[in-house]
């Protein structure tokens, strides 16, 4: 018996298998491949996990990984939020900040100092 | 007649299981063994990110059938390399729905990692263990063929 | 009152804490089916893929994150989020919204994520968005919007990440742009926009990032670009320029230009003049014949220039560029490399030269490339390899050149891990052809992986279409990064001898 693809898919997907999940989305959602333990499994979502980010061409709309200092990040180089223990000054994750600007550790960003 | 492989598959806290498939000679016939991992048929892609996970483990791919990838991102015996140079020990491929598999894999390309082609029974009990466990460590063994009895034959 | 002074966040946050302690006997409320997580007096609430049709009652004034994305929700109620004060977070991305009405996210004075992706929006709900002042990241994309009201992002101050790509805009909506202060990246990618207007972007002076890939671009105004003073990166990929565009020369501080897949033919002098900063340049498949004699004199910072599938015939010296790391010229019309070409470039290590018509290379043309690894000359018209320069190659691919015979021998490349050569003899040279090397068979035709043909896959840079952000390699780069670990050290040399592929000394 073919554990193919007519069965019922989960979530955005467009085609689907019992081992595999998803291969391949609805249209506009992005492709992610998803580490559970020994299984690695398709998925299709509107916005990626953690760490990613949803990256879109005309080919194809898939989930890409940040910079490993970079909890959410726009595209692979320009972080939004970095990770605990960095500091975020446009789009860089640094471990301090520069001398002309102010670590303010409330929300883990370098600020202009004010005068 | 291609080389058999016995694949024994520890899976954590449960009885081993014993299972066969075949060398395909795309690579080296040699033994191996590692933490089971399975990947996505869509994860060894040139496009597609290393997840940089630890060397060493062995590789299990469920092949879909083509008509459901009519643009695949890489041959198999490339993919099979690109796992290899992910840090596969081994890649396991089950070829139930691909037939077409066995063919693209029996040209010899010299790859320095085997590569196992399983099908039926035996990769339904293989990846029942991948679904059904979090953890499974795999050895593969060069199954050894039966000595040629002596006859003395003269031409 | 402002809602931002101070005594009005005590009084909120107290009468908060009121509520919190009445519901203290009763956990906080968590709407049916939802899953709901407490983050010290806060809650998490993912109402994700329910089915839902509206947002669900019961929704605990502490809910500082709610997802209500993967729904069926195609209206929102005026109010629907009005006592949510903490709100941080709100997605009803993936659901059929068309529209929101004013009213909707008020009172949402803490609200910083907004997501509206994968909806069926026609426009951008400005009422909605009208005050939101601590509102930082606006996803807009996959919806239809193609329609920007020039007061569209008036009430978020505090805005620094827009998403419009994947939507229906025609043109750049310049007067919705015109005020925000702090915004730092955005992305128009993915539209039907087929201009830009002189001072488009005048007013955002803090933007770092701008996505304009995959749209109609066929010209530009000298100053479109005026304003953008801290812009670091710009993908202008996948348009239909027909003139390069000079406006980048206002650009002073941008790190990364690509505008790969245009038709731009040739690239003036001085065009870089504006752009010191310039590392990584993709102008893969964008019909460029010429270029200019002293580009590189403009460009000390490049370390990548990807340059594919053009037409150049003749090639500037690149020596000024030196901090050059990595040049892609496959795919053009070369036909000789002089010994200027790529004179005194230290730190380059990878060149490819793939697919053009190189008769001849110039004996001193690589001898002061001390860092050169990777070298692919496949597919020219070469008679001769000159030596010097190339000890230091672990990847040499001269296939596809029928004259060139020579035979190399193997002090020549004493770091040499993948060589591929026009004939199976030449693998020979080195020796035994058994154990010494592990040959694999010819590299076929039917198995080059499809985007080896692609040049522009073979690109670089973070633009959409290429996700790697360094140079995206072939298998065989890979094995160069992973060498030590897996495989041990032998030489990959093809084609293989064989049968029909005999070695010279087979027959002596």
């Amino acid at each position: 018996m073919h554990r193919n693809m007519s069965q019922i898919c989960p979530g955005g997907c467009a085609t689907c298998s019992e081992y595999n999940g998803c291969m391949s989305c609805k249209p506009r959602l992005f492709f992610h491949l998803e580490r559970r333990d020994m299984k690695q499994i398709g998925v299709c979502v509107s916005s990626c996990p953690p760490g990613h980010v949803g990256q879109r061409s005309r080919e194809r709309n898939e989930c890409i990984k940040c910079k490993a200092d970079c909890e959410a990040c726009f595209n692979k180089n320009f972080c939004m939020k970095c990770k605990n223990g960095f500091y975020l000054h446009h789009g860089k994750c640094l471990e301090n900040c520069p001398d002309w600007l102010e670590p303010n550790n409330h929300t883990m960003e370098c600020n202009e100092i004010v005068h | 007649s291609a080389q058999k492989a016995i694949i024994r598959v520890i899976p954590f806290k449960l009885e081993p299981l014993t299972l066969e498939g075949v060398f395909a000679s795309v690579a080296e016939v040699m033994p191996a063994e590692g933490k089971l991992l399975q990947f996505h048929p869509l994860s060894l892609c040139n496009t597609s990110e290393d997840e940089h996970t630890v060397p060493g483990f062995v590789s299990i791919v469920k092949l879909e059938r083509p008509q459901r990838d009519l643009h695949p991102c890489l041959s198999l015996a490339n993919k099979a390399k690109l796992a290899g140079e992910r840090g596969a020990h081994a890649v396991l491929f089950d070829i139930t729905d691909d037939e077409s598999a066995a063919d693209q894999l029996s040209k010899p390309r010299g790859l320095s990692h085997p590569v196992v082609l399983i099908w039926g029974h035996d990769a339904e009990l293989l990846m029942g263990v991948v679904n059904n466990n979090r953890e499974a460590h795999v050895k593969i063994e060069v199954k050894e063929m039966p000595a040629w009895p002596d006859y003395d034959v003269w031409i | 009152m402002d809602p931002l002074s101070p005594w009005w966040l005590f009084l909120s946050f107290s009468g908060a804490l009121k509520i919190a302690s009445m519901e203290q006997e009763v956990a906080p409320s968590c709407p049916p089916l939802c899953h709901c997580e407490e983050d010290g007096i806060m809650l998490s609430v993912d109402c994700s893929e329910l089915a839902l049709s509206s947002v669900p009652d019961g929704l605990s004034p502490l809910t500082a994150y709610l997802d209500l994305s993967m729904n069926n929700i195609s209206e929102l109620m005026p109010g629907d989020f009005q006592h949510l004060r903490f709100l941080e977070e709100l997605r009803l991305s993936g659901n059929l919204l068309s529209d929101i009405p004013g009213e909707a996210f008020s009172g949402l004075y803490n609200l910083k994520i907004l997501m509206l992706q994968n909806n069926q929006l026609i426009q951008i709900p400005a009422e909605a968005l009208r005050d939101l002042p601590n509102l930082q990241s606006l996803r807009l994309d996959a919806n239809l919007i193609s329609v920007v009201p020039d007061k569209s992002f008036e009430g978020l101050p505090s805005l620094r990440h827009l998403w419009l790509d994947d939507n229906a805009l025609t043109e750049i909506p310049v007067k919705a742009l015109n005020n925000l202060p702090a915004l730092q990246a955005m992305t128009l990618a993915l539209n039907q926009i087929w201009h830009i207007p002189d001072y488009a972007f005048e007013n955002l002076t803090s933007l770092v990032v701008l996505h304009l890939h995959n749209n109609q671009i066929q010209s530009l105004g000298i100053h479109s670009f005026e304003g953008l003073h801290s812009l670091e990166t710009l993908d202008l990929n996948y348009n239909e320029l027909v003139e390069f565009p000079v406006a980048i020369r206002t650009l002073g501080r941008l790190q990364e230009l690509g505008f790969h897949n245009n038709n731009i033919k040739a690239i003036p002098e001085k065009a870089f003049a504006g752009n010191p900063l310039l590392q990584i340049m993709t102008l893969t498949r964008a019909g460029i014949r010429l270029l200019p004699g002293e580009m590189c004199q403009q460009l000390p910072s490049l370390r990548i220039l990807e340059l594919s599938h053009n037409q150049i015939k003749e090639l500037p010296s690149f020596h000024y560029c030196q901090r050059l790391e990595e040049i892609g010229l496959q795919h053009n019309c070369i036909y000789e490399i002089g010994a200027d070409t790529f004179r005194q470039l230290t730190a380059l290590r990878s060149i490819d030269l793939g697919w053009n018509y190189i008769q001849s290379i110039h004996s001193e043309a690589f001898v002061t490339l001390h860092s050169l690894t990777k070298l692919d000359l496949t597919d020219n018209q070469l008679m001769t390899l000159p030596l010097g320069g190339l000890s230091g190659l672990t990847h040499l691919k001269l296939k596809g050149n029928p004259a060139l015979s020579e035979s190399f021998s193997k002090e020549s490349f004493p770091k040499m891990r993948v060589l591929e050569v026009p004939y199976a003899y030449q693998c020979c040279a080195y020796g035994a052809c058994g154990n010494f090397f592990k040959v694999s068979s010819q590299w076929d035709s039917e198995d080059i992986s499809p985007e080896d043909d692609d040049g522009h896959k073979r690109t670089l840079g973070l633009f959409p279409g290429h996700v790697d952000n360094h140079y995206d390699l072939d298998l065989d780069d890979f094995q160069l990064e992973r060498e030590d670990s897996k495989l041990h050290p032998n030489i990959q040399c093809t084609p293989s001898p064989g049968p029909f592929k005999p070695c010279d000394h087979l027959f002596e």
